[in-house]
C-alpha cells in the first residue's frame, strides 16, 4: 500500500499543508517544533482513526481553531484507489471518517484496513516500561491483521469495566457475578489462544529481523507471561477458559476485597530475552533500541504475511540515537520494505548512501509547512 | 436573549431534550408548530398528553398498552406456551412485524449493565419467574448482541434452568438478501460459532 499524497488542514502547526509523496522513502527534515511528527500523525489519524502520541483528538487541532480535516489518496498492492478523509470537530465532538465519500460509523472496523507500523520516541517503553504498553504493541499489531482480535478486544474491555463496577458498588452475590464471569471467561480465553498463536507465528520473524540489524552472537526470543500461569502453549480456548474459570473462582475473594478485575488478559505480559539477559532489567541503551526496531520490523512482515498489504512503515526521529553502521542498516532495510515516512533533525544521517529520485523524496518542513520539496538533485 | 419570545425559546428549549435532536432541528421544528392550525397544535399535545396518561405496562408481560393485561396477552389466539423475552416494548413491535411468532412476550425494560446501574432488580426478572405455569414450554431469549445482551441471556438461562422448559436464544447472524463475501468479519464469525446442525 501507497499513499500518493495528503492535505492536512488546521492540524497541529499546519494550517494548509499539501505534499505529493515518493513512492518509496520520504525524509521529512527541519529542527525541532517545525512540524515534522505532525505529518506523520496525520497519517496515523487517516489509517488507524486514531493518533499515536496525542491524549485526545482535539489535542490535534490547530490552536484557537475549531476542527482539523486530513486528506489523502491511497494506493493498495492491487492497485485500488481509495480517498480516505477524517475530519475531527471538538466543540460538537463530532469524528468523521470517510472511504471515498461513504461515511464509516464504526471507526473500529477501519483498523487494518490500511496496515500501518510506528517507531516514535514514546515506543521505547515496549522495552523499557510497564507491561501494559507491550500489550498495547502485541494488541495493535494482532488487530491490524485480526477483525475478530479487535471485536473480542472490545466486548471483552466493555465486560472488565461492566465487572468492575459491580465490584465498586460492592455486596455482589455470586449469582450476580456469574454471567460476568463466564462472559469474561468466554471472550478473555478467545483474546489468550489469539495471542499465543500470535506469538509462535511472530517469534522466528523477530529472530531473523534482529540478525539483519546487527551482527551478533546475541539470540533474541519472547516469552509470553499469561496472568493466568497454568496456561500452556499447546492450549485450546476450551482448555483456557477452564483454567480461567478455575483461577476466577480462587480469586474471588481478592476481586471483591480489591474491588478489581485480577483474572484476565488484561494483566498479561511479555518478557523480552537476549540470550538469556532480561532486556528490561539489563539490556544497554542500544541494545533496547536495536530490539525495539526488530520488533518494529517483525510487526510490519507479520501485518504484511496475515493481511496480504504491504504497511507503510512511519520512524519519527528513530535515528538520533543510532550509531553510523546501524543507522545505514536500518535505512538499507527499509528501503527495501515499503513506502517509508521519516523525520529527522540530521540530513547527514543519509551521507552519500542515499540516492534521491521520484521516488525517495526529501523535504524541509518549517513552521509548519513545507517549504521545499527536493525532488531530484 | 436569543430568542425575541420567551415561549419560543421554551417550546425550542423541550424540543432540544428529545433524543437525535440538536439545536437546529429543534428551531426548525418549534417554528413550524408556530406555522400549524390552532387546532393541529391543540391535538399535538393532547397526543402528548394522552401517552403518559393513557398508557401503562401489562401486569402480565410489562409491555406498553392502554389495558392490562394488553391486546396481545389477552388474545386467545396466541400460544401461551411460548414466551418471547425481550428487552424493550421496541423489540415486541419489530419482532410483531415479522408475523412469525405467535406466541406471548415478556419485556424486561433493559439488560444488565452495572455501569448503568441495572440489575435483576431493576428489570421485570421476578415478574418473568411468577407467570411462568405448567404448561409453559419454551421460553426464547431474544436479547440484543452486545455483552449486555448477551450477559443478560445468560443470567436468565441459569435461572431458568430449575424450570425444565426448553429455553433457546435467537440465533445471530447474516442478514437476508446479502452475499457472504460481503459480510463483516465479526458478523461472519460469530454466525459460524452459532451455526446449527443439520
Amino acid at each position: 500500500m501507497k499513499l500518493s499524497n495528503i492535505a492536512l488542514s488546521q492540524f497541529r502547526n499546519h494550517t494548509n499543508t499539501e505534499c505529493e509523496f515518493g513512492e518509496k522513502t520520504n525524509v521529512f527534515l527541519g529542527n525541532n517544533g517545525e512540524g515534522k511528527t505532525n505529518i506523520l500523525e496525520s497519517i496515523s489519524f487517516l489509517l488507524l482513526t486514531k493518533s499515536f502520541h496525542a491524549k485526545t483528538d482535539a489535542d490535534a487541532i490547530q490552536q484557537e481553531k475549531k476542527f482539523f480535516s486530513v486528506h489523502t489518496n491511497v494506493i493498495s498492492d492491487t492497485d485500488i484507489q481509495s480517498k480516505i478523509h477524517i475530519y475531527y470537530n471538538k466543540e460538537e465532538k463530532q469524528k468523521e471518517y470517510k472511504i471515498n465519500s461513504n461515511t464509516i460509523q464504526k471507526l473500529s472496523s477501519v483498523i487494518g484496513e490500511f496496515p500501518i507500523v510506528i517507531i516514535s520516541p514514546e515506543h521505547a517503553t515496549i522495552t523499557m516500561g510497564s507491561p501494559a504498553e507491550r500489550r498495547k504493541f502485541i494488541d495493535i499489531t494482532i488487530s491490524q491483521s485480526n477483525k475478530m482480535y479487535v471485536e473480542n478486544m472490545m466486548e471483552y474491555k466493555k465486560i472488565l469495566r461492566q465487572r468492575n463496577k459491580l465490584f465498586e458498588i460492592g455486596n455482589v452475590s455470586l449469582k450476580i457475578l456469574e454471567p460476568w464471569n463466564e462472559m469474561l471467561v468466554k471472550y478473555g480465553s478467545k483474546i489468550i489462544a489469539k495471542r499465543i498463536q500470535f506469538f509462535k507465528e511472530i517469534f522466528p520473524i523477530i529472530t531473523k529481523s534482529y540478525a539483519s540489524l546487527i551482527e551478533t552472537t546475541e539470540e533474541p526470543s519472547i516469552t509470553y507471561i499469561p496472568q493466568s500461569e497454568n496456561i500452556e502453549e499447546h492450549y485450546t480456548v476450551e482448555n483456557i477458559a477452564e483454567i480461567l474459570r478455575k483461577e476466577i473462582e480462587k480469586k474471588y475473594k481478592d476481586e471483591v476485597r480489591l474491588k478489581n478485575t485480577l483474572v484476565g488478559p488484561h494483566r498479561d505480559d511479555v518478557v523480552f530475552y537476549l540470550n538469556t539477559m532480561n532486556v528490561r532489567e539489563f539490556a544497554s541503551q542500544g541494545q533496547h533500541k536495536t530490539f525495539l526496531i526488530a520488533l518494529k520490523i517483525a510487526e510490519f512482515l507479520y501485518i504484511k504475511e496475515q493481511c496480504n498489504e504491504t504497511p507503510v512503515f512511519l520512524l519519527d526521529d528513530v535515528f538520533s540515537e543510532l550509531d553510523e553502521i546501524r543507522t545505514q542498516k536500518l535505512l538499507s532495510i527499509v528501503e527495501n520494505l515499503g513506502q517509508t515516512f521519516i523525520t529527522t533533525t540530521n540530513e547527514k544521517i543519509f551521507g552519500d548512501f542515499f540516492v534521491w529520485n521520484d521516488s525517495q523524496r526529501k523535504f524541509s518542513v518549517k513552521n509548519g509547512s513545507i517549504v521545499n520539496e527536493k525532488v531530484f538533485v | 436573549m436569543l430568542y425575541t419570545s420567551e415561549s419560543l425559546a421554551q417550546l425550542i428549549e423541550q424540543f432540544s431534550q428529545l433524543p437525535s435532536i440538536g439545536r437546529k432541528t429543534a428551531q426548525r421544528l418549534a417554528l413550524h408548530i408556530l406555522k400549524m392550525p390552532r387546532e393541529e397544535v391543540q391535538k399535538f399535545s393532547e397526543a402528548l398528553i394522552n401517552v403518559k396518561e393513557k398508557i401503562l405496562y401489562c401486569s402480565v408481560c410489562a409491555n406498553i398498552t392502554e389495558s392490562s393485561p394488553c391486546p396481545i396477552c389477552s388474545n386467545p389466539q396466541r400460544n401461551r406456551k411460548i414466551i418471547c423475552v425481550v428487552e424493550e416494548p421496541s423489540d415486541v413491535l419489530a419482532v410483531e412485524k415479522t408475523h412469525e411468532f405467535k406466541g406471548l412476550y415478556h419485556v424486561l425494560g433493559g439488560a444488565l449493565s452495572p455501569l448503568d446501574g441495572i440489575g435483576p432488580e431493576e428489570l421485570k426478572v421476578k415478574e418473568l419467574l411468577t407467570r411462568i405455569e405448567d404448561s409453559t414450554e419454551e421460553i426464547i431469549l431474544a436479547m440484543n448482541p452486545n455483552v449486555e445482551g448477551e450477559t443478560t441471556t445468560l443470567y436468565l438461562s441459569r435461572l431458568l434452568k430449575p424450570f425444565n422448559l426448553k429455553i433457546s436464544r435467537i440465533a445471530r447472524g447474516l442478514p437476508i438478501g446479502s452475499n457472504l463475501e460481503f459480510a463483516d468479519e465479526a458478523t461472519l464469525a460469530r454466525a459460524l460459532e452459532g451455526r446449527t446442525i443439520l
